[in-house]
């Protein structure tokens, strides 16, 4: 029995490769007017890394993704997924992907609609347990499992969303903004369950608008810009140490904070807030994790890597004005 | 394929059931008590016509109720939503998801008419009427109509818009039950009219073929024969709904 595509092809094909995708959407009544979402992106993408594509609302992202994905269909360009045409049914044999504000069905429990998606990918019943169970105790709902995804909050439908995504045990996350309107709680646990599935060795490529995001996590990062690819940074190379910062509630800071050991340094004190310094991602994810047993509020959580933000606001403005792109 | 099908179909099932579409069974079971309490006492002698008349008309508007209000929404919603690309995006073909969606609506749908059959049966068993097996014919020709009409709504559904879905799976209810008055209208017109006619009764389907209830309620037998066709009719037009919708469908961008 041959293995499958993504394994025979382990150590010599890019996990992702789009050369030359272009996509135009049809616009007006009769459709003749054709509107460029993706004008020319082409990146490559290796196994076990955190690629990000960074742009603006309607820069050509989810548009992108969606070619990867099958869900729309190039003018241009080719999209393999481990040596496979992205076209095949099979190349998404082992890609996991959570759409951007991902709504699913309603009236489903949590676990109900993992299982469903566990049938979808073919897993025998045991296995199929075994996968919802572990994966809705990875995103921390084990103890919401039978509750109806209507009774969710957005926070933790993203958390289920990206629990279906891992039910495959894919080689590939496609995730399209996954940390898009998540609270800082949310978005600390996002962050932490990306890194993780980067240690287990899974590629990973997420769309993102927002810069300290893409930072934090990502080690390669494709600036895209009215649909054109503008530019691709490798921030292994050139990252600093990054700076955690918490801004908490002053009462609840005061009792926190004060052990010695615990890797956190009170950089300002305000009236009502104090910000605090975490000399590392684990003192500030323990810090969060004291806040919200303690309820007390975090007023904001920063994650500082460099000057990313400056680059990506000098890569916009160097980009020469380019016909309408459609939203996308 | 076979377990792909089933998961979207039991999924749809659930989605449906737990959307309280089964209260419409209460409105069904309101619907009877009326007619016998209410009408039939002002038709000495014709009670159970009416709780026929009632019954079989009510299980096959409601049933049309909801293939207008959840066929025809059904797969636009879950691309209005994205639900769609989650689905999509794991190895599941266009057709099996379509296939999954129609069965599940089409269980549905089965369900529901059977619960209003068990009430159906104990309204008439309150009348002095016999239920006679044609009745049974009558509610299984309807559900064959019901599955027809869902088939359709799952091709509009993946076409148009709900409201548009809707307008034209409530149209072809309309021209469906007047295919033969179109042959006549067009053979009195002649000319042009006669030759769009013909072609509009070949291209949709006759859905008087489903549609034995005046007969039925004024005590005529249904062949089994009649039957038979019926439901080869209604498998062929099944089909051939559901061939177009995943035609449709498949150069549809998510």
């Amino acid at each position: 029995m041959n293995p499958p595509p993504m394994i025979r092809n382990r150590t010599t094909t890019p996990v992702l490769e789009i050369d030359g995708l272009a996509k135009s959407y049809r616009r007006g009544f009769w459709g003749r007017r054709a509107a460029p979402a993706v004008a020319d992106v082409s990146v490559s993408v290796e196994r076990g890394e955190i690629f990000a594509l960074l742009g603006h609302n309607g820069a050509g992202k989810t548009t992108t993704l969606k070619a990867v994905l099958g869900l729309v269909r190039p003018d241009r360009g080719r999209i393999t997924i481990g040596g496979v045409d992205a076209r095949q049914r099979a190349a998404r044999a082992k890609v996991g992907y959570l759409p951007e504000s991902p709504y699913f069905h309603e009236n489903l429990t949590a676990r109900e609609l993992l299982d469903f998606y566990g049938r979808l990918l073919g897993l025998a019943d045991r296995r199929r347990r075994e996968r919802t169970a572990a994966c809705l105790e990875l995103v921390g709902l084990a103890d919401d499992r039978h509750r109806r995804l209507a009774d969710c909050s957005k926070g933790m439908r993203q958390r289920i969303g990206l629990a279906q995504a891992l039910l495959g045990e894919p080689d590939l996350l496609i995730l399209d903004e996954p940390q898009s309107g998540l609270d800082p709680l949310g978005r600390r646990l996002v962050r932490d369950l990306l890194l993780e599935q980067k240690r287990r060795g899974v590629t990973i490529v997420f769309s993102s608008h927002i810069v300290p995001d893409v930072e934090a996590i990502a080690d390669r990062v494709a600036v895209i810009a009215r649909g054109r690819l503008v530019e691709i940074k490798d921030l292994r190379r050139r990252r600093p140490a990054p700076a955690y910062r918490a801004v908490v509630d002053a009462r609840a800071a005061a009792r926190l904070v004060a052990p010695a050991d615990a890797g956190l340094t009170v950089v300002a004190r305000d009236e009502d807030r104090w910000t605090v310094a975490a000399a590392h991602a684990g003192a500030l994810g323990a810090l969060l994790v004291a806040c919200h047993a303690a309820g007390a509020p975090v007023i904001d959580v920063q994650v500082q890597g460099g000057d990313l933000e400056a680059e990506f606001l000098a890569d916009l403005a160097a980009e020469a004005p380019a016909p309408e792109v459609a939203p996308c | 394929m076979l377990n792909r099908v089933t998961a979207v179909a039991v999924a749809t099932f659930r989605e449906t059931v737990r959307d309280r579409l089964f209260y419409l069974v209460g409105f069904f079971g309101l619907l009877l008590v009326g007619a016998v309490t209410v009408l039939s006492p002002l038709t000495v002698g014709a009670q159970g016509k009416i709780v026929a008349d009632v019954g079989l008309g009510g299980m096959s508007f409601l049933g049309l109720l909801v293939v207008l209000l959840v066929g025809a929404n059904m797969v636009r919603k879950e691309m209005e939503r994205r639900t769609i690309t989650t689905i999509l995006t794991k190895p599941v073909g266009r057709g099996e998801y379509l296939a999954g969606k129609y069965a599940g609506l089409a269980l549905t749908l089965t369900c529901l008419v059977a619960l209003m059959s068990l009430l159906y049966v104990g309204a008439v068993a309150l009348t002095p009427a016999v239920l006679a097996w044609s009745h049974l014919a009558a509610v299984y020709l309807t559900l064959l109509e019901l599955l027809v009409l869902c088939a359709a709504a799952v091709l509009f559904s993946a076409l148009a818009g709900p409201a548009l879905a809707a307008l034209f799976a409530a149209t072809l209810f309309a021209i469906g039950h007047l295919t033969e008055s179109l042959l006549d209208f067009g053979a009195l017109a002649g000319g042009p009219s006669r030759v769009l006619a013909a072609v509009a009764f070949r291209l949709l389907p006759d859905l008087e073929v489903f549609n034995v209830r005046a007969a039925v309620v004024h005590g005529d037998p249904v062949a089994a024969g009649h039957l038979a066709l019926a439901t080869l009719y209604a498998a062929g037009w099944i089909v051939v709904f559901l061939v177009l919708a995943r035609a449709v469908f498949a150069r549809k961008e998510l």
